[in-house]
């Protein structure tokens, strides 16, 4: 009889590993460790000793804050080089845990909070309201994020190794436009977590025609943060700058009158500014002052550059693809991005200017 | 008058001159002189000075007869993408080709100002003879991130040191990280151009490792879940799929120079009838009503002998 009930144990097991093998999905799970937060500022204003936009400080100018105000007891606070608060010098440090309200008072950003995680990046910054924000590491995909209403996103990705990553930044635009690639390179530090505040993604930008009948207007229209400022730029022998507000969806437009335009082909880009923030240019959109209205076709349906496979997007596969063709003889013309009848380096700078993820 | 007017205007131009923007690509370390049978190690910086930068290539060669190469290492670059992987050939030194999308101004950090330069990789150099050594940059190109491939007028600069027997060994000592971390987590992808492999399905991966670097992919493609230990080979992207039929899950197996592993699957395109999930699913419920019938068979069986 106890023979038999080793049977059913036996039985038992395995159908338990059965069941184990069959519900639990394949992954690894990496533990976090407490740490700190660090906090890197993008800010194109930093160091001219006035704390504005995203910086917590600028040099001798605190906005008011003291180690008090950041929830130490005594001592003196004073400003790191990239504008956010150095703590070293306030006395006993209590860590503040956060609470359901946030907030904590203006400018900043509730910076020197210390959330127990591993490493790591917490990306922070404007896009245009309700937009799809998307994470690149390293050149590939990594997360995407709806920005609010306010136009504000945040993003985080965990469980990184220490080291320097290379990250970028787009937006897509209600009409499904993305935005030029904003990137940087960011040293992350093991067990820490480091906050990427202050980005400013570029506006879009389209124009309602490709040829212009010289002396009609060109609409520039496209899509940035609620409300900002945005500065059109059309480039041509000598500069055209306009100033222009986005309505409270960020959509803006601008219509130029292209009398003062020789015949031609000149191009058009936009930067936004929003309380003291300044994002950078935007893509170039080109057109060309002629002798008669072509209207442009939907931007969306343009072929991008470095597009090799014609799926909308620049990315590994495409460069796998032209690196296949690396130093080969008779390239297909579509990897031959520059027609010099050859794949080189050139080739690959110009997709890499291209690059979507 | 004149002459001083002239001699304060010349003042004032060197005063006041801005510095011209010019990348540098450098080779860096911390020796001048070291002894023989010693090791070193040397650093390719990039510094962008102020500029974006999406594209590297370029040659090390080294003085053969003084020295051999222990060892190089391409974890942590900024080169995101390399065409051509730094490989060492004698005679012919080492040649590397890459880009960095998006482009690289400096790596920000909390704790400085600025963009601080960043590495393309390292070497570790020993001693070999007595002698004027020196590492340098051949052919570099460093270009703009600038939509058209504009070569950027880089500053090239090499190394020189002295091999001597009069160094003392314990002088210079290279650090040793310990790798422990597997390769960042990566995502393969399924592709087929008419323009490569004679449009057939081919798999595409590129892992970052931010220590040791990636020395090398395993790939294998099976109707299992679970990858079979036994079953990797050793692929380089771009590879073709032995699986055309993309009925296979493909596993990919990422190495880095310390062994750490990180291993992704892709899924199934086009699974067997078999295999697709409902049928999947249903089985596996069959599988565990029978478990549960026989179960229960058993025990009434147990509790009616007792």
């Amino acid at each position: 009889m106890i023979f038999k009930f080793r049977y059913f144990l036996v039985f038992f097991f395995f159908s338990v590993l059965l069941s184990i093998y069959f519900l639990l999905p394949i992954g690894i799970i990496f533990a976090d460790s407490g740490g700190v937060t660090l906090t890197v500022t993008i800010s194109q204003n930093c160091g001219n000793g006035v704390a504005e936009g995203s910086e917590q400080c600028d040099g001798s100018d605190l906005a008011g804050a003291t180690c008090v105000s950041r929830g130490f007891t005594g001592g003196t606070l004073s400003c790191n080089a990239n504008c956010t608060f150095n703590t070293s010098s306030c006395t006993s440090a209590a860590p503040v845990t956060p609470s359901g309200g946030g907030g904590g008072g203006g400018g900043g950003g509730g910076g020197g909070v210390i959330i127990p995680s591993g490493t790591t990046v917490v990306f922070s910054g404007r896009a245009y309201p309700k937009s799809t924000v998307t994470i690149l590491k390293d050149a590939q995909v990594a997360a995407s994020t709806i920005a609010g209403v306010d136009s504000n996103f945040a993003i985080t990705l965990s469980n990184l190794s220490a080291g320097n990553y290379i990250f970028s930044v787009y937006g897509e635009d209600k009409d499904g436009i993305r935005s030029s690639l904003f990137t940087f390179s960011v040293s992350v530090t093991a067990g820490v977590t480091t906050n990427v505040g202050g980005i400013f993604i570029a506006p879009t930008i389209s124009v309602d025609k490709s040829e212009v009948k010289r002396g009609d207007d060109i609409a520039i229209f496209g899509q940035s943060a609620s409300q900002s400022e945005i500065t059109v730029m059309i480039s041509s022998d000598e500069a055209y700058f306009a100033k222009v507000n986005a309505d409270k969806d960020g959509v803006y437009l601008y219509n130029f009158d292209t009398s003062s335009l020789d015949y031609g082909n000149h191009n058009a880009k936009s930067k936004s500014a929003l309380a003291g923030s300044i994002s950078s240019f935007s893509n170039a959109v080109a057109f060309k002052i002629g002798t008669k209205n072509i209207l442009d076709q939907k931007p969306v349906k343009k072929i991008l550059k470095g597009d090799v496979i014609g799926d909308g997007r620049v990315n590994l596969i495409d460069f796998s693809i032209v690196a296949y063709w690396y130093n080969r003889a008779n390239p297909p013309v579509k990897v031959d991005l520059n027609g010099d009848g050859k794949v080189d380096l050139i080739d690959f700078s110009i997709m890499a200017y291209y690059w979507t993820g | 008058m004149k002459r001083f007017i002239f001699l304060l205007f010349i003042t004032y131009s060197l005063l006041y001159a801005v510095p011209a923007l010019a990348a540098k690509l450098e080779l860096v370390s911390s020796i001048s002189e070291i002894g023989v049978g010693q090791e070193f190690q040397v650093d390719l910086i990039l510094d962008a000075e102020g500029e974006d930068i999406n594209a590297a290539q370029g040659k090390i060669i080294f003085s053969e007869n003084l020295l051999e190469l222990k060892n190089s290492n391409d974890g942590n670059s900024v080169i995101t993408f390399w065409i051509q992987k730094p490989v060492y050939v004698e005679g012919k030194g080492i040649e590397f080709s890459g880009v960095i999308p998006g482009g690289f101004s400096g790596v920000l950090g909390p704790y400085y100002k600025g963009g601080k330069p960043g590495k393309i990789l390292s070497l570790v150099l020993k001693t070999k003879n007595e002698g004027n050594g020196s590492v340098e940059i051949k052919d570099a190109k460093v270009l703009l991130n600038d939509g058209k491939g504009t070569e950027a007028d880089a500053k090239i600069s090499g190394l020189q040191f002295q091999v001597s027997n009069l160094i003392p060994s314990t002088k210079y000592q290279i650090l040793d990280s310990k790798d422990t971390d597997p390769p960042e987590l990566f995502t393969p992808e399924v592709s087929r151009d008419p323009n490569v492999f004679e449009g057939k399905w081919f798999l595409v991966f590129a892992a970052q490792d931010k220590v040791s670097g990636i020395d090398r992919y395993g790939e294998q493609e099976t109707w299992s879940r679970e990858p079979d230990r036994n079953k990797w080979q050793t692929v380089e992207s771009p590879f073709v799929l032995k699986d055309q039929s993309r009925t296979s899950y493909i596993f990919v197996k990422a190495i880095d120079r310390a062994g750490n592993e990180r291993i992704v699957v892709v899924t199934q395109k086009f699974a067997p009838w078999y295999k697709k999930p409902i049928v999947d699913m249903i089985l596996t419920l069959v599988a565990f009503v029978v478990l549960i019938l026989m179960a229960r068979w058993l025990w009434r069986l147990y509790t009616k002998q007792h």
